[in-house]
């Protein structure tokens, strides 16, 4: 059970550090304001805690790591202790509808958690990915005595993945050394916390940019996208991705660039995928929000900066979008039938985002009838929606131009992915 | 009731029916596929050989299983289990990993310098290299 205190002190660390600095008192209604400083603390605080335990590992300190997360907690708290929140009285509007939409979260929340539960029961040590890629580089890393750069190894074999980002192995890495134990709760939670700072950032920031009722719609969408939710207890690297995907596009259209920036870069740290987010949405925050995209690359830089050094550190490797062959570039990307299977498997995947005759897109029609799209929300919906298109025409054409085999696991996890995280940009 | 609350309304059942079929849909799955991969059955399995091999170790790895889903599902099962040992599939190391599905003539690997060193049941079997301390 340990293991669970050091997941509440990186969320303790993040929420300190978010609620002091990010400047989230300002937002309306209160409760949104907290929600999004809380989402994104959390998901901020495990970031840092993974990157901390990743430079500690590689200078053989577990002790540098606890120091570090120390002296940002306490720094955190005085700035926090200093910018106390302010008590401001709250027009209440749309209260049955609201308190009706909050109950309906609730009761949602209660019966997927139910869901999740099942799954935790029955696999603890998660789905093949979780324990052939993630957690097994956590174990390499929490063992101490030098073996982190196992984590890493081209022994490890492709199932593997030794070039992936350490995001998530760190921080479960983390929890296992300094508690001593490496059981699955560690795992467990993290994947569970994500999933809660995903909806919490959503819910709040859609309720901060749009109004409480259509806030909490959100959320209950997110609440009901099975091919969210299959992910979230198979403790794999894609809800953590999608929570720090959405949590920058969130906090990004709610002018706080630098903590957008923040989790952008986290999210390079997180998966490959990441590392192609964060080039999009650096490009098109220059593009569409100039001044904000400064402060983003400030946020995103230092973290960036260790997925890049990592990235280029490792041996030549075939699987990894930043080490694929060039060989027949042209020749594939000038493949029609190539392009085809593609499509076609972005297709299926998007279809297969439902649960017997339910599908996520049912609710957002009701939501696209009901609200409309407002004339002054334009510029928020081209912003929003230009990364979610870029991103999915990133995978695209990372697959028409690399060697990756069309029949196999790796289009269907990045046509996922998509789908779980870059549709939810706009 | 305008139209605004009666989208929201719709969407709000839309995703109530949502999250009870996916619920009714994760409960069956996993009461059907607990632990396809047998990995939690790893620890156990492995843990003598475990205690015999120093962590820091490179192991080999030989197996009877054919090539497909269920080899690399054992071996990397293996290499989860046993980390922060590392295992290469090669029977030129020190030590190498025997992890076959059937019992058989284990000895009938131990070719080319490599000894049978104990065999542990459940068809995990430890090999050495001769003229290694």
């Amino acid at each position: 059970m340990t293991e669970l205190f050091w997941v509440v002190w990186a969320i303790v660390l993040g929420v300190t550090l978010s609620f002091a600095l990010g400047g989230f008192a300002a937002l309306r209604p209160r409760w949104a304001g907290i929600l999004v400083a809380s989402g994104a603390g959390a998901a901020g605080g495990i970031g840092l805690s993974a990157l901390f335990y990743y430079i500690g590992a590689l200078r053989g300190s577990e002790t540098l790591a606890i120091a570090m997360e120390l002296t940002a907690i306490c720094g955190g708290a005085f700035l926090a202790w200093m910018r106390r929140w302010p008590r401001t009285a709250e027009a209440s509007g749309s209260g049955g509808l609201k308190l009706t939409f909050a109950g309906a979260v609730a009761l949602l929340l209660v019966i997927v958690t139910l869901a999740f539960a099942a799954a935790w029961q029955s696999n603890p040590q998660g789905n093949w990915d979780a324990w052939a890629i993630w957690n097994m580089r956590a174990r390499y890393l929490a063992a101490g005595d030098g073996f982190a750069a196992r984590a890493w190894s081209p022994v490890l074999g492709a199932a593997s993945h030794p070039e992936y980002p350490l995001l998530l192995s760190s921080f479960i890495a983390s929890c296992w050394a300094f508690s001593h134990s490496a059981s699955e709760l560690a795992p467990i939670a993290t994947g569970y916390v994500f999933f809660l700072a995903l909806l919490a950032m959503v819910t709040g920031g859609v309720a901060a940019l749009r109004g409480p009722v259509l806030g909490l719609a959100a959320g209950l969408v997110l609440l009901a996208s099975p091919a969210l939710l299959r992910e979230a207890p198979a403790q794999y690297a894609d809800v953590p991705l999608a929570c720090y995907m959405a949590g920058a596009m969130v906090l990004a259209m709610l002018d706080r660039p630098v903590f957008a920036g923040i989790l952008a870069g986290f999210a390079a740290w997180t998966k490959d995928e990441g590392l192609l987010f964060l080039a999009i949405f650096l490009v098109v925050s220059a593009v569409i929000k100039r001044r904000a995209a400064i402060l983003a690359v400030a946020g995103a830089l230092p973290v960036a900066l260790v997925a890049v050094a990592f990235k280029l550190s490792l041996p030549r490797m075939a699987t990894s979008f930043t080490g694929v062959s060039g060989g027949g570039l042209a020749s594939r990307a000038a493949d029609f039938s190539r392009a085809g299977i593609i499509l076609a498997a972005f297709g299926r995947e998007i279809a297969a985002m439902s649960t017997s005759w339910y599908h996520p897109v049912l609710p957002l029609i009701a939501l696209g009838v009901a609200c409309g799209l407002e004339r002054e929300r334009l510029r928020a919906a081209a912003y929003s929606g230009s990364v979610a298109l870029l991103l999915l025409l990133g995978y695209f054409g990372i697959f028409l131009v690399t060697g990756y085999d069309l029949s196999g696991n790796s289009i269907r996890r990045s046509a996922g992915c998509w789908s779980r995280s870059g549709r939810y940009l706009s | 009731m305008n139209r605004a609350t009666a989208g929201l309304s719709a969407a709000a059942v839309l995703c109530l029916c949502g999250a009870l079929l996916f619920y009714n849909e994760e409960t069956t799955y996993e009461r059907q596929n607990a632990d396809p991969y047998m990995v939690a059955a790893q620890a156990e399995r492995l843990a003598p050989l475990a205690a015999a091999v120093p962590r820091d170790a490179v192991l080999g790895y030989i197996t009877d299983a054919p090539g497909g889903p269920a080899d690399t599902a054992m071996f990397t099962a293996a290499e989860y289990t046993l980390a922060p040992r590392l295992i290469e599939r090669s029977a030129n190391h020190e030590w190498v990993l025997g992890n076959f599905t059937h019992p058989g003539d284990f000895f009938a690997y131990a070719k080319d310098g490599l000894m049978l060193q104990r065999d542990f049941g459940n068809g995990v079997v430890l090999y050495r290299r001769a003229g290694k301390p």
